[in-house]
C-alpha cells in the first residue's frame, strides 16, 4: 500500500512542476504551445547530462537552465515582435523534438556502451528522497501562489497578462516581466521534465517525443485555471490515473492502448468541464493571453 | 545600448509572398545545419549536398503529391484562422475506415467501386473526427490547437487497439499488424516514380475545387471572413459556430481522404504500433500550409520543398544519423524562421544605437 502511494510520487512531481511553470508563464499573457517539445527536451537534457556526469542533480540543474533560456526566448520574441504566439510555440515544439533526438540518441548509445546501471545516474526512488521532493514541489507551488497574489512581481505578471498596454502605461515593464515569467516558468518545466527521465521512467526512450506528457500537463494546468494550489488536485488526479492505469488495465483485462489513451480523453474532458462550468468565470484565463503585443506609439 | 524598434510599414513589403518563404527556408536550413554541426558533428557541406540530391530524387514525387493534399486540407482551416494541428489524427481515421472496407467487406469484388468508397468513407471519417474538435472549439470555446493535437494521440491508440486485437492478421509472420489489403485495391503507380495515379487525380480535383471554393463560393467567402473579421460575420447574421465546425470538417475530410489513399497506395496494411510507423505527414503539412503563405496556388511548390527536406531526413536515417530527428529539426527551424520573417511583411525593424 505504502509502496503504491510512493510510486505515484514521481508522476505527481513531474506533472505538478510542469503544470505550475506552464501556468505561471501563461499568467503573463504568453500562449505556451511549446510545452510538449520543451518537456521532451528538458527530459532528454537531464538524462544526457546525468548520464555523462554520473550525477542526477547536475542533470536536473542543466535541464532547468536550458528550458529557462528557451522560456526567456519565447517571452522576448512574443512580446518584442508582433508575432503569432501559436506559430512560435509550435515551431519550438518541433525544434524541441528534433534537438532532444539529436542529444538523446548518442547519450542513450553511450549508456548502453558503458553499461551504466540506472542507479548510477538517476535519483534513488527510495521513500525518503521522494517524500522530500514531493514536499519541496508542494512548497514551490505555495511559494508561486504567494508570489502571484502578494508580491510586486506577481502583480506585474498578472497585469501583463490581463492588459499589457495599460500595465505599460502604469509603469510596468511588460517585456522584462514576461521574460522573468518565462524564465521562472520554464525553469520549473525543465525541473519537472527532468524527474520524468530520472525518477519516473528511469532512462531514455527513442520514442520519447510520442508520449505527449507535456500536453497532459497543459490540460492539468488549464483544468485548474492556472491556480497553483488547485493544480495540486488536478495533478494528483492525473498522476493517479496514469500510475494506476496498469492496475485498472490488468484487473479489467483491458489492452495497454486503452490505458494510454485514457489520459488524453480525460484531459479533453477535464478542459471541457472547466469551460462549461462556472469555474471558467471564477478562474478566467488572462484576457490578453496569446494576443500579439505591439505598441505603434513607440515608433515615434 | 542597442535597441530594436518595430515600425509598421506604410506599404507591405514588395514580393513578400516569395521573399518570406524563400528566405525562411534558407535561414531555417542554415539554423538546422548549425545545430547539427555543433550537437552531432554532421558536416554542413554533406548536409547541403544531401538536400540538393533530395530535390531531384525520384521518390520526392510521391511525398509532394501527398503533402500537396495535406497542405490543401490545412489551408482550408488556416484561412479561417482555425489552427487544425490534428491532420495526423484525421489521416489515421481515414486509414482506419479504408482498412475496414478493404479487409472486411464484400465490396472488394468490385475494385474500382471499392477504391472510391474507401476514399469517400475516409473523407467522412476524417471530417467527423475533425468536427469533434470543431464542436469543442465552437460551442465550448476551447483552443483548437491542444484539442486537435490530443485527438491525434487518441486516434493513434484507437488504431493500435484494433490492430493489436480484433484486426490482427493471420498471415503476418509474427508481426503485429493487419493482413494486406487485396491487391486489386492497390493504386496504380506512375511510371518511374513511387507516386500513384489516383493520388494525382485526387490532388488535382481537390486543388481546383479548393481554389474555386475560396474564389467563388459563399462558403469560401465565409471561411475567409471568419479568418479576418469574425465580428463582421456575426453582424452579417451568419452562425459563426457553424462556420468554425465546417472549417474543421472540410479540412478533416481532405486529410481523411489522404489517409485512405495512403493505405491503398503505400502501406497496404496497418502495423502496430501506429504512432511509431507514421510518416508524420499531418505535421509536415503545417509547414507546407504556412510556407505557401496560405495561397492555394503555391501549395504544390511548398509541398515539393518540404518533401525534399523529408527525403533528406530519411536518407540520413539510412546513413544512421536519425532521420526523425532531422525532419523535426528542419520543421522546427523553418517554422521558427518563417514565423519571425513573416513579421517583415508588415513591419520593419530598425536598430537604434
Amino acid at each position: 500500500m505504502i509502496e503504491d502511494l510512493v510510486s505515484v510520487l514521481p508522476v505527481f512531481i513531474t506533472y505538478y512542476l510542469v503544470a505550475l511553470g506552464h501556468g505561471f508563464f501563461e499568467k503573463s499573457g504568453v500562449l505556451n504551445l511549446a510545452i510538449d517539445g520543451l518537456f521532451v527536451l528538458g527530459a532528454t537534457v537531464a538524462f544526457a547530462v546525468a548520464a555523462y556526469s554520473l550525477n542526477p542533480w547536475t542533470g536536473l540543474f542543466m535541464s532547468s537552465i536550458v528550458c529557462s533560456l528557451f522560456g526567456a526566448f519565447i517571452a522576448y520574441m512574443a512580446t518584442k515582435l508582433p508575432i503569432s504566439h501559436g506559430a512560435l510555440g509550435l515551431s519550438l515544439m518541433f525544434l524541441g523534438y528534433g534537438l532532444s533526438l539529436v542529444i538523446g540518441i548518442p547519450a542513450n548509445n553511450y549508456v548502453y556502451a558503458a553499461a551504466l546501471k540506472p542507479s548510477a545516474y538517476t535519483i534513488p526512488t527510495v521513500m525518503n528522497t521522494l517524500m522530500v521532493l514531493f514536499i519541496a514541489s508542494i512548497l514551490i507551488g505555495i511559494l508561486l501562489h504567494y508570489i502571484l497574489e502578494n508580491t510586486k512581481l506577481g502583480a506585474m505578471v498578472r497585469a501583463s497578462g490581463e492588459d499589457p498596454h495599460t500595465a505599460e502605461a502604469l509603469g510596468v515593464d511588460v517585456l522584462k516581466t514576461r521574460i522573468i515569467a518565462g524564465a521562472i516558468g520554464y525553469a520549473l518545466i525543465g525541473l519537472g521534465s527532468a524527474f520524468f527521465t530520472l525518477t519516473w521512467r528511469i532512462g531514455w526512450d527513442p520514442k520519447i517525443y510520442l508520449l505527449g506528457h507535456g500536453w497532459i500537463a497543459f490540460a492539468i494546468s488549464l483544468a485548474a485555471g492556472r491556480h497553483p494550489i488547485l493544480t495540486i488536485f488536478t495533478a494528483s488526479l492525473f498522476a493517479g490515473l496514469v500510475r494506476y492505469q496498469y492496475v485498472v488495465q490488468t484487473t479489467l483485462g483491458l489492452s495497454t492502448e486503452i490505458t494510454k489513451m485514457l489520459p488524453f480523453i480525460a484531459a479533453i474532458i477535464s478542459m471541457t468541464v472547466f469551460y462549461v462550468t462556472p469555474l471558467k468565470r471564477k478562474l478566467a484565463s488572462p484576457k490578453s493571453l496569446g494576443k500579439p503585443y505591439y505598441r505603434e506609439e513607440r515608433t515615434v | 545600448m542597442v535597441r530594436l524598434i518595430v515600425l509598421r510599414r506604410t506599404k507591405p513589403l514588395p514580393y513578400a509572398s516569395i521573399l518570406i518563404p524563400v528566405s525562411s527556408i534558407i535561414l531555417g536550413i542554415i539554423l538546422s545545419a548549425i545545430i547539427l554541426y555543433f550537437l552531432a558533428g554532421i558536416s554542413p557541406l554533406a548536409l547541403f549536398s544531401l538536400i540538393i540530391r533530395s530535390f531531384i530524387s525520384p521518390t520526392v514525387v510521391k511525398d509532394t503529391l501527398i503533402l500537396t493534399l495535406i497542405g490543401l486540407s490545412l489551408v482550408i482551416a488556416f484561412r479561417a484562422s482555425i489552427w487544425n494541428i490534428g491532420a495526423e489524427g484525421q489521416i489515421h481515421m481515414g486509414m482506419l475506415v479504408a482498412a475496414w472496407i478493404a479487409l472486411f467487406t464484400p465490396l472488394t469484388s468490385a475494385p474500382m467501386f471499392a477504391k472510391i468508397t474507401c476514399v469517400l468513407a475516409g473523407a467522412v471519417a476524417g471530417a467527423l473526427w475533425a468536427a469533434l474538435a470543431g464542436v469543442l472549439r465552437a460551442y465550448v470555446g476551447l483552443d483548437e490547437v491542444p484539442i486537435t493535437l490530443m485527438l491525434n494521440y487518441v486516434a493513434y491508440y484507437v488504431l493500435d487497439i484494433l490492430v493489436y486485437g480484433p484486426w490482427r492478421g493471420r498471415f503476418t509472420y509474427g508481426y503485429i499488424r493487419t493482413d494486406e489489403i487485396p491487391e486489386d485495391l492497390w493504386l496504380t503507380l506512375i511510371p518511374g516514380t513511387t507516386a500513384h495515379m489516383e493520388v494525382l487525380v485526387v490532388a488535382i480535383i481537390i486543388g481546383l475545387s479548393t481554389w474555386l471554393m475560396f474564389k467563388y463560393t459563399i462558403i469560401g467567402l465565409r471561411l475567409r471572413i471568419l479568418g479576418s473579421n469574425p465580428e463582421f460575420l456575426r453582424s452579417a447574421g451568419v452562425n459563426v459556430k457553424h462556420v468554425m465546425v465546417l472549417a474543421l470538417a472540410l479540412s478533416g475530410a481532405v486529410a481523411g481522404a489522404v489517409g485512405a489513399l495512403y493505405l491503398l497506395g503505400d502501406t497496404h496494411r496497418i502495423s502496430y504500433p501506429v504512432e511509431a510507423q507514421t510518416a508524420g505527414y499531418g505535421y509536415l503539412g503545417i509547414l507546407v500550409a504556412w510556407l505557401s503563405m496560405l495561397d492555394v496556388r503555391a501549395i504544390p511548390l511548398a509541398a515539393y520543398v518540404v518533401s525534399s527536406l523529408r527525403i533528406t531526413g530519411i536518407t540520413m536515417q539510412i546513413a544512421g544519423l536519425g532521420g526523425t530527428a532531422i525532419v523535426f529539426l528542419f520543421m522546427g527551424s523553418v517554422l521558427l524562421t518563417y514565423t519571425i520573417a513573416k513579421v517583415f511583411s508588415e513591419y520593419t525593424i530598425r536598430v537604434q544605437r
